[in-house]
């Protein structure tokens, strides 16, 4: 018998009878909270800092002022072809992005309970963009915040990714005598733009 | 070597245990400041547990559903039945691959069946790169915690462990510093892989994907950089549906450090165009435990650490003295199921105070396991004479009301009277490091008699 027809008959055997699966009331956890003051306050518990822009040049202008010195800059925002610098049909492998200086992403879905932005890999020219990168800038609607994370569940429902990930916050590690340090492997600052 | 021996050990720098005792609590309380904010707690740990056992009573089922998936989103899927499968297994795919230099997130499950031997053995590089991994790994020790594996040394250490492997400059433990040199060595190794290794936090059976967490990034720099991302997840991490992370997602990074997420949940899912991905599904002793009714919730764990934070033996004693890949009250339930013997001593290391049971995101009775495990062990294996006998007279003693109050009487009037001497002797374990009470002139017997004849 195979490892796997083993295994699965040793759980067919071993297994108690079937409970029924819980169904999940998101209404027990709703609160009076506002949706977009939980999401800043969230953002920032997480390490991130928020802003306001009414436009994606708004956004540009701003990102030009806090990055003044950054050489290797990359946007998947629309018209912003003279911002970037990074020529992805000219990169054969994704190590050659390692002195990505600034990306700046969209989302489409921001949580308010915990800050957390979703990414997703049909918006990144590669997976390892938003992890490589020394400063990552992401820009979101107001509109698609939801209180919870059940709620971005639901939306992602029906749709199909290859990958994609909840980003809360810059990188951070704790694991020098828990002290906090910001900047791990991942990026080493996060800046939210709600529009 | 037993608990409370190594226990004993650990706790001859009083300096340490007593760091090592606030620091945790300290994670405890943020923990709870973080559960207490969400509306609903309770009911998401209900759900928690519910998803979670229904799992278990359906596991077959699911893992047949999660292998078609995956199969379909162009995963290699590979089974082993016990630690040595598993890693013959990932030996072989790097070996496929040409694989020699191999970077690793956390992933308990490679360290319970020992994976980095068994590829250094090969002349195989394997780099841990968890910072707190990567800090025991360079002190050649293991884990002390599943989820702050470096939790036992102090900034002090890692500043000498740093200089002595990474050559960093001395710094007085200073942890930007030094995590800012680790984060450069780390992206060396990075960028030099041929093979990621991750572990898996959640593998959706509806849609095939999995996810893992990190707070460093270090699993994503490690997968979307090597051309082979190999994820090892025991049978028991699925799940039924992708809309269940909802509720896992909120349950663990509030249990684990207080954070209200982690900073990274990446959801795998296909392998990136030119890269391959390999899933290696490990019973190891898990369909085991599934097979054993009072035991069998533990397989729910979703490895937050919660119960380590809050156990007041584990904050006093230390990872290490428990001699288990998973230490803590959740492992001194999972490891007995491996090896009765040799983890004997584990469901003892408890006060069976029901603080891990209380703070489980998914509700695993984990201080009533305790209990049953102690039942099994001491029927099962041998016990010392001198417990043995005194279990006999207390249990003798309790079962007869004029004894017990003989035995109450002289206690009393000993703690009162004798000299504390005596009383801190070395044979009174109870005595050892703390004062005892000074004896009350009646027991509760007397005060409750008086009381109801006064009325």
């Amino acid at each position: 018998m195979s490892s796997r027809d083993a295994i699965l008959s040793k759980i067919k055997d071993n297994k108690p009878d079937l409970l029924e699966l819980p169904t999940i009331n998101v209404d027990v956890f709703s609160d009076s909270r506002n949706v977009e003051d939980e999401f800043i306050l969230k953002v920032e518990v997480a390490g991130g800092q928020v802003l306001k822009a009414a436009s994606n040049d708004a956004v540009l202008d701003q990102i030009n002022t806090m990055f003044p010195d950054s050489k290797v800059k990359y946007s998947t925002l629309e018209n912003t072809a003279d911002f970037n610098t990074v020529d992805f049909d000219a990169i054969k492998s994704p190590k050659e992005l390692e002195d990505l200086d600034v990306l700046i992403l969209e989302s489409e879905i921001g949580v308010a309970e915990n800050g957390a932005v979703w990414l997703k890999d049909a918006t990144l020219p590669m997976r390892v963009l938003p992890f490589i990168t020394k400063h990552l800038v992401i820009v979101l609607n107001k509109e698609n915040l939801v209180p919870f994370m059940h709620q971005a569940y639901g939306k992602l429902i029906g749709e199909d990714h290859d990958f994609g990930v909840f980003l809360a916050g810059p990188s951070k590690t704790a694991d020098i005598e828990q002290s906090l340090v910001i900047g791990a492997h991942g990026a080493l600052s996060l800046t939210l733009f709600l529009k | 070597m037993s608990h409370s021996k190594a226990a004993t050990i650990f706790n001859k720098d009083e300096k340490k245990v007593n760091w090592h005792d606030k620091a945790l609590w300290f994670v405890r309380h943020k923990r709870d400041k973080s559960a207490h904010s969400v509306e609903g707690w309770e009911e998401l740990r209900n759900l928690g547990q519910g998803i979670k056992a229904h799992m278990l009573s359906n596991l077959d089922n699911y893992l047949i559903q999660f292998e078609e998936n995956a199969l379909k989103n162009g995963v290699q899927v590979h089974w082993a039945q016990d630690g040595d499968e598993h890693n013959r297994i990932v030996h072989s795919i790097l070996q496929e691959h040409n694989a020699k230099k191999v970077v690793k997130s956390k992933s308990m499950l490679t360290e319970e069946c020992h994976l980095n031997p068994f590829l250094e053995a090969d002349g195989i590089e394997v780099i841990d790169t968890d910072l707190g991994e990567r800090i025991v790994q360079l002190a050649k020790e293991p884990p002390s915690h599943i989820v702050l594996p470096a939790i036992h040394k102090t900034k002090e250490d890692v500043d000498e462990l740093f200089q002595e492997h990474l050559g960093t400059k001395p710094c007085d433990g200073d942890p930007q510093y030094l995590t800012g040199e680790a984060r450069k060595h780390l992206r060396e190794k990075f960028v030099s892989a041929d093979a990621a290794i991750t572990g898996v936090n959640f593998a959706i059976a509806d849609t095939g994907g999995f996810v893992v967490c990190t707070n460093e990034g270090n699993a994503d720099m490690g997968a979307h950089l090597a051309p082979v991302h190999i994820a090892c997840m025991g049978v028991e991490k699925i799940i039924p549906k992708q809309e269940h992370l909802g509720v896992f997602l909120r349950l663990l990074g509030r249990s684990a450090t207080g954070q209200h997420i982690t900073t990274y949940s990446s959801h795998f899912k296909k392998p990136r165009n030119g890269a391959k991905m390999h899933i290696v599904i490990v019973d190891n002793g898990r369909t085991k435990q599934l097979s054993r009714p009072d035991f069998r919730a533990s397989l729910q764990c979703i490895r937050c650490g919660a119960c380590m934070n809050t156990c007041p033996i584990y904050r006093r004693s230390g990872g290490h003295s428990y001699d288990a890949t998973i230490p803590g009250p959740i492992g001194s339930i999972l490891s007995p199921g491996k090896d009765l013997k040799k983890h004997s001593s584990l469901p003892f290391a408890s006060t069976l105070c029901g603080s891990c049971s209380d703070v489980c995101p998914v509700k695993i009775d984990i201080h009533a396991q305790l209990y049953k495990w102690r039942q099994i062990i001491t029927k099962e294996t041998e016990q010392p004479f001198v417990k043995k006998a005194s279990m006999k007279m207390m249990g003798d003693m309790f079962a007869k009301p004029t004894k017990f109050e003989k035995v109450g009487k002289m206690a009393r009037w000993s703690l009162r009277n004798l000299p504390k001497g005596v009383i801190n002797s070395k044979p009174n374990v109870w005595g050892k490091e703390r004062d005892l009470p000074t004896g009350p002139k009646e027991s509760f017997d007397d005060w409750y008699k008086k009381r109801k004849k006064d009325e």
